[in-house]
């Protein structure tokens, strides 16, 4: 959908046409469910966050201005529920190798034996090391490591979904990036 | 670069790589709940307007309290204490009885 098929769905919907609301929600659904499995992994609520953002969104539809892409602002929202479900989670305070998968055990082993990039066979227990190594980190900080690091997504951009100013992004990337090492120091001492 | 940020670094690129989960469809009844979020959304004008004439009220009724309360935050301030009375009629009680 372009922009200008967002403007005219968003025209027919405020003149009350439901056929052009049910159009946004489907256009938006999948891109909210991508940025809410990407940032809240292995979650069974995922498929209730997803429905409570596309909610959120509808319900906020007449305060979109269009000065920003449609999908900009959906991002915004979708980042802000997912951040306000895990305020409140709690930090797990350390990885041990014992608690890695084997496969997880083998990509640790790999990083420290050669400074080569990982093979794709790797990715899978990559993504799950990498999980159980956020979960050291603030939620927030979690939700910010995703964003910066996984979904490769500059400062500005960043600020603009979260509402955060850069020098804080700045801020929490380098304190939680040096728990991230803290933690995957440990590993590596552990390591054999 | 510390190796550790080598390692982390080349760690997250493969993550990053790895694949998502199908995205998945939107569950049964959805539309209607985001339907009638939107009609919600719709009709909240006159919300936020009831809203607004509620908090106007409330000043409304806070500046005619505070107004009303001056005479008599002026009159204590005169008063320079608050046993200023009560010392006085025990004065004049004391007076009263001590004479002959």
């Amino acid at each position: 959908m372009t922009d200008a098929e967002v403007t005219d769905c968003l025209a027919r919907g405020r003149a009350g046409d439901e056929k052009a609301i049910l159009e946004l929600f489907h256009y938006m659904h999948p891109h909210v469910a991508k940025l809410v499995q990407a940032n809240l992994p292995h979650r069974e609520s995922a498929e209730d966050l997803i429905q409570q953002a596309c909610v959120k969104v509808m319900s906020h539809l007449d305060q979109f201005s269009g000065k920003v892409p449609f999908l900009h602002w959906v991002s915004r929202i979708a980042v802000n529920t997912c951040l306000n479900q895990i305020r409140h989670e709690k930090r797990r305070p350390e990885v041990r190798l014992a608690d890695l998968s084997e496969d997880e055990a083998t990509v640790v082993e790999h990083l420290a034996a050669a400074p080569d990039e990982l093979d794709a066979s790797d990715h899978v227990a990559s993504k799950e090391l990498v999980d159980k190594l956020l979960l050291t980190l603030k939620p927030a900080d979690r939700l910010l490591m995703r964003l910066m690091y996984l979904e490769g997504r500059q400062v500005d951009e960043i600020a603009k979904l979260t509402g955060w100013s850069k020098s804080l992004i700045k801020v929490r990337a380098f304190r939680a990036r040096s728990v991230l090492r803290r933690s995957y120091g440990t590993l590596m001492k552990e390591n054999p | 670069m510390n190796p550790l940020d080598d390692q982390l670094d080349r760690l997250f690129r493969a993550a990053g790589q790895a694949r998502l989960g199908p995205v998945p469809e939107p569950a049964y009844g959805v539309e209607t709940r985001v339907l009638a979020a939107w009609r919600a959304g719709q009709g909240r004008d006159s919300g936020i307007w009831d809203v607004a004439l509620l908090v106007r009220g409330l000043i409304v009724a806070s500046v005619i309290m505070a107004l009303s309360f001056l005479p008599a935050l002026k009159s204590s301030s005169e008063t320079t204490s608050p046993f200023a009375d009560f010392v006085q009629l025990t004065d004049s009680t004391v007076s009263s009885d001590d004479a002959p």
